[in-house]
């Protein structure tokens, strides 16, 4: 529990909890989509690399095709989208939305392939008829999405706003097509570039009961390992390029990671076992299993299920925590009563967990109780 | 009970040499953990409210490198203290007061003890070289909480969407024309920047409207603010604007001249402004007021009186 007014000094993350006695409850109520109709597999994506590579990209990743926007598509249709589907899954209209963030790194809009004034969410809010919602965006790499949820949970805990919206619309397959013409081998730092598919994602969240809805939500930057993974405006086509010394992220982000996922299992007071689903940052199926090993060796146990999706999507960016839970509402996996556990993995390194009982948010998915 | 300011700083970059964002955010941080006595260690959130940086980086967010720069909490954890959470956050000149509403929110919450907002701007790159809109320029101010003061007691954001197109910016791809040499890229991306006729007069007549319905719903008149803090510090903004609100210049925090152009740190140079001058200590109401693209306009109401009830 926090301290009136003085943080917990035996946290690591900076952490909100059901039960920090504030006034209200906050909860997920709705999650939306979009993502491009068109889909490119990981065979054509190597077969156009400018060098022979040699490197099984789908062996390696697990990732079999990646969804890649086509014309007038970019990071404000695909956000702007995504916000409306998760307005068909909501109980709620947009001009009830009291706050809307946009938590996309990419910002591709018109003719400018990074919008910068005025900020993408007074785009989206107009676009969707959000007319009440106070907006801004913000830039936590692929932590974005779940950074929002963050800033959102605090203002709706404390009464200051009803409902918000987290929305995130990532165009980033021209950082592939990019690396692409430039990658050589397997040692490459453009390699995760590869690994990228676009998709927009859009989270509603909304006034609970108090010491309902989030169980626990805490962020932290590893701010040593800020030089792991930058990404710049290219020279070698429109958008952007990305260098990552990935063996480097995923060994600090695997040692690093557990104790905090550990602090925030701690602080719901609850035990991994409790956890029926746990997803990931999308990153590679390798990485994935690898974490989750050396997580079980240090926890002594494992979540019910490991939620991996690459398959079909790749990594998207921000938006891959909510592609997953989307994926499983709209399949009916996820029910009902579920504990699920959304682990946000970024460059900075920013590392964030959200632990929360699924309740009212499967309405919206045709389930049936 | 509320969030009072611990210390503001605001710099100007170096005219004799080229100025980076990162760097005039890391020396503005550091003068303001050295102003507040404080460790930048101590510090539990860090938002970056710049915009303009010389490489247009698009991650990590500009303040993990901030954080690592001054140093703050850069151990594994657990070891026995607290981590740091830093992003950046992107709202124009209205940056500052959007990242002073969130961390005045969670200092009242409990989740943080320390909250640093920072910012900076450089020229970018433009496509059209004479289009100079900024003073490269770093700022930073520390948050903490105070059971004797009201501090931070109402936000308001408000944006008039109609005139979304008058102040516009973005990176455009530009290819490279003629012979290229060996490893030469095929073009780059410069900055376009488009400002419309009107754009000026719109903001003053958007920041007029804000105000007046802002310190309508406080239950305030213009007349019980005694201090305005204004951003941006262009007189062509803000002498029209003081005119229309009935708000004399004895009441105005005026920008000095090395920091006039400074972009998104504009609302912390006017502050540092009346923090130097004494006219802040002196004030009890203080009006932080920004306006720019979007058109957005936001307002915080800052009291220097002891808390209500």
């Amino acid at each position: 529990m926090n301290e009136p007014n003085g943080k917990q000094p035996s946290h690591w993350l900076t952490l909100q909890s059901a039960g920090s006695g504030a006034s209200w409850g906050c909860r997920i109520e709705s999650v939306g989509v979009q993502v491009p109709a068109r889909r490119l597999s990981t065979r054509e994506l190597m077969s156009r690399t400018n060098h022979h590579t040699k490197i099984q990209l789908e062996r390696l990743t697990g990732i079999h095709e990646r969804h890649v926007v086509g014309p007038g598509e970019n990071s404000f249709t695909l956000a702007a989208g995504a916000a409306r589907d998760c307005l068909s899954h909501s109980q709620h209209q947009a001009s009830d939305i009291d706050m809307l963030i946009s938590t996309s790194i990419t910002r591709s809009k018109g003719r400018s392939s990074q919008s910068f004034e005025p900020p993408l969410s007074l785009y989206i809010k107009q676009a969707i008829g959000a007319t009440q919602a106070v907006n801004f965006d913000i830039s936590n790499a692929c932590a974005g999405m779940l950074t929002g949820v963050f800033i959102l949970q605090d203002l709706i805990s404390r009464g200051e706003i009803s409902r918000g919206m987290a929305v995130s619309g990532e165009y980033i397959s021209h950082l592939s097509w990019n690396a692409a013409q430039q990658i050589r081998s397997l040692y490459s730092k453009q390699l995760a570039s590869l690994t990228l598919g676009d998709a927009g994602a859009a989270v509603m969240v909304e006034r609970a009961p108090q010491g309902s809805g989030m169980d626990v939500i805490g962020f932290t930057t590893l701010a040593e390992h800020s030089r792991l993974c930058l990404a710049f405006p290219s020279s070698v086509g429109p958008g952007a390029q990305m260098y990552t010394k990935s063996r480097t992220l995923h060994k600090v982000a695997i040692e690093d990671m557990v104790p905090l996922i550990a602090e925030a299992i701690r602080e719901a007071g609850i035990d991994v076992a409790d956890i029926d689903y746990m997803i990931p940052h999308q990153t590679s199926a390798r990485a994935i299993q690898a974490g989750t090993k050396e997580f079980v060796r240090r926890l002594g146990a494992r979540p019910k299920h490991v939620v991996v999706n690459l398959e079909e999507y790749g990594n998207t960016s921000s938006t891959t925590l909510f592609v997953a839970l989307h994926k499983y509402l709209e399949e009916q996996r996820i029910r009902k009563g579920d504990r699920v556990m959304l682990v946000a993995l970024a460059s900075g390194i920013e590392i964030g967990v959200a632990i929360f009982t699924i309740d009212n948010l499967v309405d919206g998915y045709g389930h049936v109780h | 009970m509320g969030t009072y300011i611990e210390a503001a700083c605001a710099q100007a970059g170096n005219r004799g040499r080229k100025a980076t964002a990162r760097g005039l955010a890391n020396d503005a941080a550091r003068t303001c953990f050295s102003r507040a006595g404080c460790k930048p260690s101590d510090v539990d959130m860090l938002i970056n409210v710049g915009i303009y940086r010389e490489d247009s980086m698009g991650e990590p967010a500009l303040a993990a490198l901030i954080q690592e720069d001054i140093g703050a909490n850069l151990g594994h954890p657990p070891t026995g203290g607290s981590g740091s959470f830093s992003f950046d956050l992107l709202n124009g000149t209205c940056g500052v007061i959007t990242a002073l509403q969130i961390e005045s929110g969670l200092l009242q919450s409990g989740v943080i003890r320390l909250g640093a907002v920072v910012s900076s701007d450089v020229q970018p790159e433009l496509e059209n070289p004479g289009a100079h809109f900024l003073q490269p320029a770093g700022g930073a101010m520390l948050l903490r909480w105070d059971d004797r003061l009201a501090g931070f007691t109402d936000f308001c954001t408000q944006t008039f969407p109609e005139y979304e197109d008058l102040f516009t910016s973005g990176l455009v791809w530009q290819e490279r024309r003629g012979i290229r040499a060996p490893r030469q890229g095929n073009g780059h991306h410069r900055m376009a920047v488009s400002v419309k006729p009107g754009y000026q007069a719109r903001l003053v007549d958007c920041a007029d409207e804000a105000t007046r319905r802002f310190l309508r719903r406080a239950g305030l008149g213009v007349e019980d603010i005694d201090l305005l803090v204004p951003a941006p510090s262009r007189a062509g903004f803000i002498d029209p604007l003081q005119a229309r609100l009935g708000i004399p210049g004895d009441r105005v925090a005026y920008t000095p001249e090395d920091l006039e152009g400074s972009y998104t740190t504009g609302p912390i140079a006017a502050l540092q402004a009346a923090i130097k001058s004494g006219r802040l200590d002196e004030a009890q109401n203080v009006l932080l007021l920004a306006a720019g693209a979007g058109i957005t306009v936001a307002l915080a109401l800052y009291r220097q009186t002891p808390p209500a009830g």
